[in-house]
């Protein structure tokens, strides 16, 4: 891949989006049978599956926390999912997401009502595009409700890039390799309103005016995001129903 | 990781004091720790730097060679940032392949480095697409009184300054100094509820290590950010927080610039 | 249909309405899990659709024996802890008698949980008239969420089953249910639980569930 010319040319980026679109995205339920909840995502060109189990007994024991659960977090590249091999197995990358993602995590389920115990979160990334992580936590955050892991509220995320100036939502690949910066967010979102900042990374450029622009514009696409996460969580109540009807 | 009980004890302390708008130190809110800079102790590196930040130190060493660059910079050098904790530097600290602190701790610093373009890699370029200088910044903690981060954050760009790349060992000309085009600095706070606490020591992440970091380049752009820790950060703290570590970005700069006598 | 809910769903402005499934922030009243709105005179609750189940005193449950130790048996009640049923909770357990030719590894037995300390160790009992060892009959499984509907407001699912069927049934709240009698009739009872489990959140199940026994025990006949 090179570095195209312009990113935004009337207006428009390179597939056609509105600076403030997002990439068309997916969402299945309950996909696998022997998690305790599952979703799969597809957000542009990702295809990401997220499992979880528990909360369920801690082993090895000493990671057990008498006061409350304990959270892990593990996200995944298969093999194929980039176009060049990815050797199987954590990489620093990897191990930096999967920190920040379960540490977005621990800040909305309710830990205290299951001391000494687990509640793993399984991503797997079957292919990659730009912002496999925010997939990741999207796919996450359905398959805990899928579960029933009580937590606070649902976690919903989106990045924002800055191409020629102009802050985009939901980066494509082009924008994220060449950009002059990307900001990955995480927000709780309670009542129907975004409520506070789950996650946040940044690297690149920005000035203190812009961080707050790239806010709102991640805060518009995170509120579309969560009502296609509630729609796909909902939908297989209302199928069931149809059915016997 | 077990908790070091001394540690954990001061957690009260800590809390009570902040409920009277004070740190347990008498520092400001948005108060660094004294920063010591000591440049160019290992002779052996390229470049090195000692850095106390409060009680905290950290010695970062610059290793150079040449090697083969990436293909899509096949004109560039390269720069990679590792971190190692040892053992000697906690009682938390344990002994092993980098865990999750490590890495992220290296992963930021290196995003500060390499988003504000401090080294100039176009310089670096021996044969395009065949020689390039590789740079391994690699940050050794030695003592961790806490925000390890923003003393390693000081120490590599320091090391980096004080760096003369070897080129007459590889029989590649005559040494030269490494370029630097931007000094980086990263401010980490410590969130607490709807305060927050710059450069935070040991005892003030008894509370919980619910940090944020900024990373400011020297024209006021924010270059990273990385929210740490299981906490949920309101949109309003956020933006003081980034106004703060800009403020205070430019009073470390300085400090460092009047310390590391190159620049 | 009734009313779905998910975590972080407002449901209140009045804390005191505040009960299961739900938690209170700044006055307000949220959803912490997903299911079912439910809303009386004096409280709001969430009926969960999913999650494991989660041990509470009192609870009729019904769980595998794991582990013979010295004073008593681990035994796994579908739940993220182990319970332990000390042998002086175990009425069958006499003097002179091995601990594994009362109760051995993989046996069923229907107890009730006694108590549970802050740290999730569940101890369960099986002196209780409901309590015995399962060595007949039939164990099926449901996801724990939905045992409130298999039971039915004040029982009246589970007597609808029991009468038309005429089977022993004993639900455990951890989502292990005993069935024993006709073996026929108990293969009924079975599918009948399982579309109580399918379909736990639509209206009108009662009667829908009587009409289907009605008609496979026409079937049958």
């Amino acid at each position: 891949m090179s570095r195209p010319d312009k990113f935004i040319i009337d207006g428009k980026r390179l597939d056609g989006r509105l600076p403030d679109q997002l990439r068309p995205i997916k969402i299945e339920v309950d996909v696998l049978k022997r998690a305790d909840g599952s979703c799969y995502i597809e957000m542009g060109k990702n295809k990401v599956v997220a499992a979880v189990y528990g909360p369920r007994e801690a082993f090895p024991r000493h990671i057990q926390d008498p006061s409350k659960v304990v959270v892990r977090y593990r996200y995944n590249m298969a093999p194929f999912s980039v176009e060049e091999r990815k050797r199987p197995g954590p990489d620093r990358r990897s191990i930096e997401i999967s920190k920040v993602s379960k540490e977005a995590f621990e800040a909305v389920i309710m830990k205290e009502l299951f001391p000494r115990s687990v509640v793993d979160i399984f991503v797997e990334v079957l292919q990659a595009d730009a912002g496999s992580r925010t997939a990741c936590i999207n796919a996450a955050s359905v398959a805990l409700v899928d579960a029933g892991i009580p937590m606070k509220g649902m976690l919903t995320s989106v990045a924002v890039a800055k191409v020629d100036g102009v802050l985009v939502l939901d980066p494509m690949k082009e924008e994220d390799n060449f950009g002059e910066a990307d900001m990955p967010f995480a927000f709780l979102i309670r009542g129907g309103k975004i409520e506070s900042v789950a996650l946040l990374q940044m690297d690149g450029r920005m000035t203190r005016t812009e961080i707050k622009e790239a806010l709102n514009l991640a805060k518009k696409g995170a509120m579309e995001i969560y009502n296609l996460q509630r729609e796909a969580i909902m939908k297989q109540f209302v199928e069931g129903g149809e059915e016997n009807a | 990781m077990p908790e070091d009980i001394l540690v954990d004890i001061k957690k009260d302390y800590v809390l009570s004091k902040l409920r009277d708008n004070e740190r347990i130190d008498g520092r400001k809110f948005d108060e660094f720790r004294k920063v010591e800079i000591k440049t160019g102790i290992i002779e052996k590196a390229e470049g090195s730097a000692l850095v106390k930040l409060g009680n905290t130190q950290v010695l970062v060493g610059i290793k150079m060679q040449p090697g083969e660059p990436f293909p899509d910079t096949p004109d560039k050098g390269i720069i990679i940032v590792n971190a190692e904790l040892v053992p000697l530097a906690s009682p938390t600290f344990e002994p092993g392949p980098p865990d999750e602190i490590s890495i992220e701790l290296a992963r930021v610093v290196d995003r500060g480095i390499r988003e504000s373009e401090a080294v100039d890699l176009s310089k670096l370029c021996i044969e395009a697409g065949k020689n390039v200088w590789m740079v391994f910044v690699d940050i050794h903690a030695l003592d961790d009184d806490g925000n390890l981060l923003d003393a390693s954050a000081i120490a590599s760009i320091a090391a980096l300054m004080n760096t003369k790349v070897p080129a007459s060992r590889f029989g590649l000309g005559g040494d030269f100094e490494l370029p630097i085009n931007d000094v980086p600095i990263s401010v980490t706070s410590l969130v607490v509820g709807d305060k927050f606490l710059v450069d935070p020591s040991r005892d003030e992440l008894s509370i919980g290590n619910t940090t944020l970091t900024v990373t400011v380049d020297r024209d006021d752009n924010i270059v990273a950010m990385q929210k740490s820790g299981d906490y949920l950060l309101s949109e309003s703290l956020l933006d003081q927080i980034v106004e703060a570590s800009i403020r205070v970005s430019r009073k470390i700069r300085e400090n460092l610039l009047s310390q590391v006598s190159k620049c | 249909m009734r009313k779905i809910v998910l975590p972080g769903d407002l449901l209140a402005s009045n804390p005191k309405l505040a009960g299961y499934g739900t938690y209170v922030e700044g006055d307000k009243v949220y959803a912490r899990i997903i299911g079912i709105y439910e809303q009386t005179d004096n409280s709001i609750r969430v009926i969960p659709l999913k999650g494991k189940y989660n041990p509470s005193a009192g609870d009729t449950i019904i769980g595998i024996v794991r582990e013979v130790i010295s004073n008593g048996w681990n035994v796994d009640i579908n739940s993220p802890y182990q319970a332990f049923l000390p042998v002086s909770e175990n009425p069958e357990a006499k003097p002179g008698k091995k601990l594994n030719e009362v109760l051995d590894i993989g046996d069923a037995i229907i107890a009730k949980v006694m108590s549970i300390d802050p740290r999730m160790r569940v101890t369960i009992t099986m002196k209780d008239k409901i309590c015995r060892a399962i060595r007949f009959g039939r164990i099926v499984a449901i996801n724990p969420a939905r045992v409130p509907r298999v039971i039915g407001k004040k029982g009246s699912m589970i007597k609808l089953i029991k009468s038309e069927l005429d089977v022993q049934i004993v639900v455990g709240q951890n989502g292990l249910i005993w069935l024993n009698g006709d073996r026929k009739k108990v293969a009924i009872a079975e599918e009948v639980i399982y579309i109580i489990e399918e379909e736990a959140h639509t209206d009108g199940l009662t009667d829908r569930v009587g009409e289907f026994i009605r008609r496979r025990k026409n079937v049958q006949t």
